[in-house]
């Protein structure tokens, strides 16, 4: 599982496959992208995938179709529509420019799915660490508010009054009740010796050599990917000049956007090959 | 830890032209909107560092609680459609705790309302033009606190503000970089709506909840000598 490699390490493989899908704007790169990140959110979720697939389709189709309607650059005229010619260059490049923001959010999704609160708050802990203990602060306080205004909210249902002004209403009293809550947790804190110095703080990651050479691999794929990149010019004609060099660099992304994809098919493999064993 | 703090802030001064140079010499203005989001982040930066030499425990608290509140009124509020108090509360902490902290109330409250709602390429800008209203309202705390009708203008003139920058962002991801301007007004328009109900949410919570919020906190310094 890709999960439980360090959030470093993770964090550092989504910077790259972004990064490179975003900053090239080449077909060759972007058709890895999104069938890598495709790939691996189906390996994610599974059957649930099928729902946000068809509103992924509508995106890409919205964006690629409409990119000729507003920008008329390019040589190769398809046809008109009142009067504006729709040309084949920036169909093409609309085709493109919407490759690149599904494969984004495609990537984006799968991001949410590996990352959660926790491996987001190690890695901001590292640079920030009071803004970390303000998210975590954060993320206990809204479930416990929720619940506050329920039944807030159920005790006012008996007093005769309008629907927005209850719900205002009983919003205010959590207010109150969670700012002056939040002195005595304070108070609570310095007397526990929050502000002193040489505090440490409690993760349970660790990183291992597994994740040292998983980490190399991404590092190299991506350099070698961005080295060696090649431009295509869209208007007024497109344009693009392979070499051999540049292949290396599209096959290198290709295995760096597909990587996810595949540590997960052979460990799923692996599990079901000890399975018989145990 | 003086010179950490020095160097991190020439850092972030140095890295958002040099990001902007390098993105706009090295790569081509298909990545404008990756550059953009780089620097949206980058810009609240400084903000987060100053934040990590807060002395004061209770004003740390006191963050999350806002922050909290302003994502819990997403939820409570979800029943109403579009009626999201994240902006007033951004406001009401810029109004009443300075715009240091109004900043980082509204930067804050995107990302961890991007914890529910998914995170993506859209959240530095969320963090970039909350954390910007709140910041606004600190500076404009005592004539806000003071006037209703610059109350009111404000929180027009906040919610129309988040709409353009969200659209700007929009109309730059959708061309690949180019900014087009028939599409951003075409964006706009259909947004029209949407802009109109945000505006009247907005109005009505700061209405309501300014006068009661000074009374709460009159009420806590009273109670607790803050």
């Amino acid at each position: 599982m890709i999960k439980i490699l360090h959030p470093f390490v993770l964090f550092m493989f989504f910077f790259y496959v972004i990064f490179t899908a975003v900053f090239t704007f080449n077909p060759l790169f972007l058709l890895p992208a999104l069938f890598g990140a495709l790939l691996f959110l189906i390996k994610l979720d599974g059957a649930k995938t099928v729902k946000i697939l068809i509103a992924y389709i509508i995106i890409f189709v919205f964006i690629a179709l409409s990119n000729p309607l507003f920008s008329h650059n390019g040589a190769t005229v398809l046809f008109f529509i009142n009067d504006s010619r729709i040309t084949f260059e920036s169909l093409i490049y609309g085709i493109c420019a919407a490759m690149m923001i599904v494969s984004m959010l495609v990537w984006f999704n799968c991001f949410n799915k590996v990352f959660d609160s926790e491996k987001i708050m190690y890695l901001l802990g590292r640079i920030f660490p009071k803004l970390a203990l303000v998210f975590s602060m954060t993320l206990n306080f809204i479930p416990r508010m929720i619940k506050d205004f329920r039944s807030i909210n159920n005790a006012q249902k008996s007093v005769k009054q309008s629907r927005v002004k209850r719900y205002i209403g009983s919003f205010s009293a959590v207010i109150t009740r969670c700012m002056e809550n939040s002195i005595i947790t304070s108070d609570s804190m310095n007397a526990r010796g929050y502000m002193l110095k040489g505090r440490t703080f409690f993760h349970r990651y660790r990183f291992t050599v597994t994740d040292a050479v998983y980490l190399c691999v991404f590092t190299a794929l991506f350099v070698t990917s961005l080295l060696w990149k090649c431009e295509v010019i869209f208007y007024p004609v497109i344009q693009m000049n392979l070499t051999a060099l540049n292949c290396v660099s599209v096959i290198s992304y290709f295995f760096l956007a597909i990587l996810p994809f595949v540590i997960e098919v052979k460990e799923a493999l692996k599990w079901k090959l000890s399975l018989p064993k145990i | 830890m003086k010179v950490k703090t020095i160097l991190s802030y020439v850092l972030s001064l140095i890295l958002i032209p040099l990001v902007i140079v390098l993105g706009a010499v090295f790569f081509g203005k298909q990545s404008y909107p990756a550059i953009s989001a780089i620097v949206a982040f980058l810009a609240c930066v400084p903000f987060f560092l100053t934040f990590e030499r807060e002395k004061n425990t209770r004003r740390v608290v006191l963050l999350a609680v806002m922050v909290a509140l302003s994502v819990a009124g997403r939820f409570i509020f979800a029943p109403v459609q579009f009626f999201k108090p994240v902006s007033a509360i951004v406001i009401l902490a810029g109004m009443y705790f300075g715009s240091q902290f109004g900043f980082l109330t509204g930067a804050l409250s995107a990302v961890v309302s991007d914890f529910y709602f998914g995170q993506g390429p859209w959240t530095p800008f969320q963090m970039f033009s909350w954390g910007l209203i709140g910041l606004l309202a600190g500076v404009l705390s005592n004539s806000l606190i003071k006037s209703k009708i610059l109350l009111i203008l404000y929180g027009a003139f906040s919610g129309v503000l988040f709409s353009l920058i969200m659209d700007v962002w929009t109309v730059l991801s959708l061309d690949g970089g180019e900014f087009n301007i028939d599409r951003f007004i075409a964006a706009a328009t259909t947004a029209l709506p949407v802009i109109g109900i945000y505006v009247v949410s907005n109005i009505i919570f700061l209405l309501i909840l300014s006068p009661l919020f000074g009374k709460k906190i009159d009420r806590i310094k009273d109670k607790y000598g803050v």
